[in-house]
């Protein structure tokens, strides 16, 4: 039940963004989950809604998104997704190689509402 | 009121790695390779740490940090042989790198070959955590099911190698060597897998060697004359 401590990263961080911007509440937080992450996503929102009234309001949303396995041949450069955890190229059948995406907890943006007049980002 | 969308796109464990990674230069700089020892509960770790203290005494310098949701007592069984630490993590599930910079602290940060972080016996969430290591070890013992690597990916995906351990109850269990490591490369197709057995030292002496081969090759990229880097 590491998804405790990967809330506490997330929060730190949206908490830096919201510093940055000047303040105002958190309205979401929109994160993707890599099928390779190593998180669940039932406990990594239980971990969330436990723990995000202690920095924002509780009406703060987690929008979580799972991500598929994407992985690039080392030899023949050949992009795939990873099927059942089988890491080897469908091309050339080789084991070299790299995932490019879906083995982090990426958060993807932060919808924060203010009072002031600077005009905002299109969501 | 005012609605915006700030786009980050941002790894969130992106500082975590960023220390690791400095703590993993640190580190090897001086000529200490970082292994990371990870498996079940009961595989083995601390009885394949004691043989290789062992067979490293007098030759090969080492400390080792251990890992446990509480008590000392795999710290109490090693310290005879190597400086140790015990690191208690109060009931969570692994450990994360400040817990390791501060075992290091209280061994008075010593230069030694190698450093072993045993970390707490589970094959879920010490997969997400980077602890500085050059090298991730997974070990898997014979009494445990040979169809493991499948069902925990990320540990096997994300380690270099995996020691089959207790290979003295071969003949008494149900596994299959040949099964385990063809599970295993499905998903990581490059593992080294050694097998051994700690209680009659059969395997420690290739297992030793491994480390010796992974120090120099790992650590070479720290002595490069700066011009070649």
């Amino acid at each position: 039940m590491h998804e405790r401590s990967l809330i506490q990263s997330l929060l730190r961080q949206v908490e830096q963004i919201v510093a940055t911007e000047g303040g105002g509440q958190v309205a979401e937080i929109r994160v993707q989950v890599g099928d390779l992450s190593g998180v669940e996503p039932l406990l990594f929102q239980m971990a969330f809604d436990d723990m995000v009234p202690a920095v924002f309001s509780s009406e703060c949303q987690l929008a979580l998104e799972m991500i598929p396995v994407t992985a690039v041949c080392s030899e023949c450069e050949h992009q795939f997704e990873i099927v059942d955890f089988q890491f080897r190229c469908p091309a050339c059948q080789t084991g070299s190689v790299q995932v490019i995406q879906g083995d982090k907890v990426k958060l993807i943006s932060v919808t924060i509402n203010s009072n002031n007049s600077i005009e905002g980002i299109a969501s | 009121m005012n609605q915006r969308t700030i786009v980050v796109h941002r790894d969130v464990q992106a500082d975590q790695k960023a220390d690791a990674a400095a703590e993993r230069e640190r580190l090897g700089r001086r000529g200490t390779l970082v292994v990371n020892l990870l498996s079940s509960p009961g595989a083995g770790k601390t009885s394949l740490l004691e043989a290789t203290a062992r067979h490293f005494a007098g030759r090969r310098s080492m400390a080792v940090l251990v890992g446990d949701l509480e008590t000392d007592r795999d710290a109490r069984r090693l310290a005879p042989l190597v400086p140790v630490a015990q690191l208690t993590t109060g009931g969570a599930c692994h450990l994360e790198l400040p817990l390791v910079q501060r075992g290091l602290k209280a061994l008075g940060d010593p230069v030694v070959d190698f450093l072993f972080i045993e970390n707490v016996g589970n094959l879920v969430c010490p997969a997400s955590h980077d602890l500085a290591e050059h090298l991730r070890v997974v070990l898997i013992s014979t009494t445990e099911g040979d169809d493991k690597p499948g069902k925990y990916p990320k540990m096997f995906r994300t380690s270099q190698a995996m020691v089959i351990t207790k290979l003295d109850l071969l003949p008494h269990v149900p596994f299959s060597v040949e099964a385990v490591t063809a599970d295993a490369h499905l998903i990581q197709p490059q593992l080294k897998v050694l097998t051994n057995c700690a209680l009659n030292g059969s395997g420690i002496a290739s297992w030793c060697e491994f480390l010796e081969q992974q120090h120099q090759q790992q650590l070479a990229q720290y002595h490069e004359p700066a011009g070649n880097r």
